[in-house]
């Protein structure tokens, strides 16, 4: 029924359009009234951040049809104080420092809006639980927390108005928890991010992306699909100009798939159409013809003689190999009292920004390819992205429009090169949006890890050897794999001093989703390993944990494992306040929680105990009482 | 054995800052302008972690004025310097570095005409605030009028800064080199609670301690903490891509599982501030180094608490309840 004219009361004035495409709610305020404060995170109804009152009633936007607003009243972000001013609610989050990249913070503020109006002495525990349908990945919430119990306490007069003001300025400005400078455009939804950002005569783009994992394109007939009205074009790697690779330390990855696919998810061709609905129709019209290869998807059997090669220049299926040593590994061993091995291993992690992937692109006057987009590294993508079209770097240029999340997971060159293709082709701007299922095929992910672990200590705790070795799914493209490899391999062993190491970490290319930057670079992994086996070792030689690293930290002076001198070290410092801020009770790591006296501080909170209506069966009965 | 069992365990860290085993560098140029306010170009990338407003105090600080006076133009290749990449916890320490350089670059300029004017020595000029003021003397004025002055004797206050970190590559050996010439220390504990009839694990708190070198902004500090405490916790106990022969199997966030309000322990951060001695503002970083220690002292104190070491994340309730069922058998076993 696009024909159907909505009529509804949005941010307090009349409103009276035409439904048009627009099926969700959340897409006739942000395409229709360009009321962008309300985000796509998932478009499932999962993440909260499209969240706006209909009615009075908190409702996630995604999941609301259009029609079922008509003759609402509607309450968006923009709508909660005058242009100029801040409801208590946003003073509050911008005092706290409660908004971080704010992808999440409209929804964020609305669902706090929302608790303080059903329930204006919500206690601690009632403002979390509210706040639950509401995913914020860079805060830890805790600053949202507190952003919600002062404004509850202003809005009843418990605290005074004072409490949302800036702190007084001391001395100087260095050291001082200055408020953000970009919070009021976050709290008020104002800040338009790449996804929000419209142009005249804007297309829209929608990706055609492999179904298989390994499989060589035998042909792709796009003839259809660019015959189709509202189509403007159809790019492929056939319209690449220059020199086609990307990728942060090897360029082995096609701005789209060239000759094979490497992994589900890859992208194929792309439409830039009139609307979004076009684009999405015309991708079914591609027909491309795929030839299967045989893939692989496991590290160790990529690492085996015979597997399936996924990358020419690499018949070993080796990003890259990142070895460290250190004084004699086996004399180590040898005068060694106790041996400890293990093998552990970390999963693949998704980087769940808020902000799905995002772009907008055009040719500029002067013929200058211009790219907004929310990336980690837009130097290093003009270099390559000058090359890929075969421009001189002047004539590329890339705007960082605001990032709503990254950890590492945005420095990847993914969809700059199509939209600055289909903007050469089409010689108009071009915008694309990812889904979240897009955002998360498509992009790369924490290397997964598997480790094998042997150390060799003294009986007074002192660690005289260590062997590491880590094989790492690197995907089916470079990316960061091999920085994350290097800098795995030089922290590994943590920060203590070992006269004897021998480190190994290998990146591996599969026919896996790809696996790249992610906030600690491979050091998250490979210090989780040495961190579990120190505390086993601690156990068999009854040592506190805090003690078996004292006795073996660095300190200034100290050699590191790739050899540097240490001129500073906080280790000591760093160990002794900790122990002392937790009140530690000192003891080997021997299952002694049962016994210990410093747990259930008031540094703890409370259990959660939702739910919690089924009762413990008596000790060894089996009967079970379920209320 | 009670049905919810607590335990403790802690793991410490270390992290080097910006690029590895290269140089890194940033550059960033300044201009004190109308009204003794200040513009500041780089090619920043605000990523969510607040360097925007870390590099408004910094600024402010070098110029002698306040950080709401400070405008930032921010990354544009076309148009900024470069300044590299928003990764390897680098922002602070390369751009703030950079920036801190151009402002003193910027302040010389200015001094030395405003101490012409008053006809004093340059090493008495010192500005805060918004006011400039000659040390010992009674001269003083707003730094708007300093700036109207400096520029009527017909010299626009600019400056310019480039900070270079010197790193190395290693050797491709034996890995021998000097990959960043700062470090940072840093230690967790947590505290959790396990059921073991469901094998859920609730962290209740954590403590955090970590050197940043000298803080800029301390609520900053914290709150990059506390994120990457929460997504270790996510690594810890509940996020799993995963993938069948390629295809993924977790799509979208109802089957990709995230930490949310109610998973959150009390976080308690505490700060070292062992100032770097190569950098003019010796401040270090903190962004990534704060997510190392935390899913090993979560995994610590499930040992803990219930003595099954897991060894494979996420420590699923799954892999609790097997951990536990292992463990009961192995006792029945030794009896």
């Amino acid at each position: 029924m696009p024909d159907h004219v909505m009529n509804l009361t949005v941010n307090g004035r009349k409103v009276k359009r035409p439904l048009g495409e627009n099926y969700r709610l959340l897409d006739f305020l942000r395409e229709e009234l360009h009321l962008t404060g309300a985000k796509e995170g998932c478009g499932a109804g999962e993440c909260g951040t499209c969240s706006v009152f209909v009615d009075g009633k908190l409702v996630k936007s995604c999941l609301m049809p259009t029609l079922k607003a008509d003759g609402a009243t509607i309450e968006t972000v923009e709508g909660l104080a005058p242009l100029d001013s801040l409801t208590e609610v946003q003073r509050a989050f911008h005092k706290t420092g409660a908004s971080q990249c704010g992808y999440c913070i409209p929804g964020m503020v609305m669902a706090a809006t929302a608790a303080l109006r059903e329930n204006p002495e919500a206690d601690f525990e009632e403002i979390k639980e509210r706040l639950g349908g509401n995913i914020c990945r860079c805060t830890g919430y805790a600053k949202i927390f507190e952003a919600v119990e002062i404004a509850r306490d202003v809005i009843a007069g418990r605290l005074p108005q004072t409490a949302l003001e800036p702190d007084a300025a001391a001395e100087s400005f260095i050291g001082a928890s200055v408020r953000r400078i970009d919070a009021p455009s976050k709290v008020t939804g104002r800040l338009k991010y790449a996804g929000d950002m419209i142009m005249p005569d804007m297309l829209h783009m929608q990706v055609l992306r492999s179904p298989h994992a390994h499989a060589r394109i035998v042909s792709i007939d796009t003839s259809e699909a660019e015959a189709l009205e509202g189509v403007a074009c159809v790019i492929t790697a056939a319209d690449v100009p220059g020199e086609d690779g990307f990728g942060v330390f090897v360029h082995d990855q096609p701005i789209m798939a060239r000759g094979k696919v490497r992994h589900v998810g890859e992208a194929v061709a792309a439409v830039s159409a009139e609307s979004v609905e076009i684009a999405r129709r015309a991708l079914g019209l591609i027909k491309v013809e795929y030839e299967e290869l045989p893939a692989v998807f496991d590290p160790e059997e990529a690492m085996r003689p015979g597997a399936p090669v996924i990358h020419d220049y690499a018949p070993d299926n080796l990003v890259k190999h990142i070895p460290i040593r250190k004084g004699d590994v086996e004399a180590g061993f040898a005068e060694a009292d106790l041996i400890v091995e293990n093998t552990y291993s970390t999963q693949q992690i998704e980087h769940a920004y808020l902000e799905p992937e995002a772009g907008l692109a055009y040719v500029d006057p002067d013929g200058v390819v211009t790219i907004h987009s929310p990336s980690q590294n837009i130097t290093h993508h003009r270099h390559m992205l000058a090359k890929i079209i075969n421009r001189p770097i002047n004539k590329v240029r890339f705007i960082m429009s605001p990032v709503g999340g990254g950890f590492g997971g945005k420095e990847d060159m993914i969809y700059q090169g199509m939209l600055a293709l289909a903007a050469m082709k089409s010689g108009r701007p071009v915008r694309l949006v990812f889904t979240r299922e897009e955002s998360i095929i498509a992009s790369a992910k924490r290397h997964p890890a598997r480790i094998t672990y042997r150390m060799g200590l003294k009986s007074d705790g002192r660690i005289t050897a260590v062997s590491f070795r880590m094989i790492s799914d690197g995907g089916a493209y470079g990316m960061s794999t091999e920085g994350v490899m290097r800098k795995a391999a030089i922290l590994a062993f943590g920060p203590y001093e070992v006269p004897n190491l021998k480190v190994d970490t290998y990146g591996i290319y599969t026919n896996n989703t790809p696996s790249g930057a992610f906030r600690s670079f491979g050091a998250m992994q490979t210090q989780f390993a040495t961190e579990s086996h120190l505390d086993l070792c601690a156990e068999k030689l009854g040592l506190d944990p805090f003690e078996i690293r004292r006795r073996n930290m660095m300190k200034i002076g100290s050699t590191t494992h790739t050899g540097q001198m240490l001129e500073t070290c906080s280790m000591e410092e760093v160990l002794r306040v900790a122990e002392e801020f937790c009140r530690w009770e000192r003891g080997a790591p021997t299952s002694r929680g049962a016994t210990r006296s410093d747990l259930g501080g008031p540094d703890t909170r409370k259990p959660c105990t939702l739910g919690a209506r089924f009762k413990m069966p008596e000790a060894e009965e089996s009967k079970q009482e379920v209320a | 054995m009670s049905r919810y069992a607590r335990g403790r365990g802690m793991a410490a860290a270390w992290y080097g800052i910006a690029k590895t085993a290269t140089i890194d560098r940033a550059g960033s140029w300044v201009e004190l302008d109308d009204g003794g306010t200040a513009k500041v170009l780089t090619g920043v990338t605000e990523i969510g972690e607040g360097i925007l407003t870390v590099l408004a105090q910094v600024a402010a600080e070098e110029l002698g004025i306040r950080p709401e006076q400070v405008t930032i133009g921010d990354n544009d290749t076309s148009r900024s310097p470069e300044a590299a990449h928003a990764g390897a916890t680098r922002q602070t320490y390369m751009i703030g570095n950079s920036v801190a350089l151009a402002c003193r670059n910027a302040r010389e300029r200015l001094d030395a005409e405003i101490a012409d004017h008053w006809g004093v020595d340059i090493n008495l000029i010192e500005a805060f605030n918004g006011e400039i003021w000659a040390r010992g003397t009674n001269k003083r004025m707003t730094m708007e009028e300093a700036v109207h002055i400096c520029k009527s004797r017909g010299v626009v206050p600019v400056g310019s800064g480039s900070f270079t970190a010197h790193g190395t590559g290693l050797d491709p050996v034996n890995g021998t080199g000097a990959p960043w010439q700062v470090y940072v220390f840093g230690a967790q504990v947590a505290e959790v609670e396990v059921d073991t009839v469901t094998g859920e694990v609730q962290v209740l708190g954590m403590w955090a301690v970590h050197d940043v070198g000298r803080t800029i902004n301390p609520r900053g500090v914290e709150g990059q903490i506390e994120g990457a405490i929460v997504q270790g916790l996510g690594q810890a106990l509940m996020e799993d891509y995963q993938t069948e022969k390629g295809h993924t199997t977790t799509p979208g966030f109802s089957k990709y599982i995230l930490p949310t309000a109610l998973d959150i322990p009390q976080i308690n951060s505490r700060l070292v501030e062992d100032r770097d001695p190569k950098s003019p503002l010796g401040a270090k970083g903190i962004g990534e180094p704060a997510l190392v220690p935390t899913a090993p002292a979560i995994i610590n104190a499930i040992y803990d608490a219930i003595g099954v070491r897991i060894t494979s994340l996420p420590a699923t309730p799954e892999k609790v309840l097997a951990g536990l069922a292992a463990k009961k058998a192995a006792s029945i076993a030794a009896e």
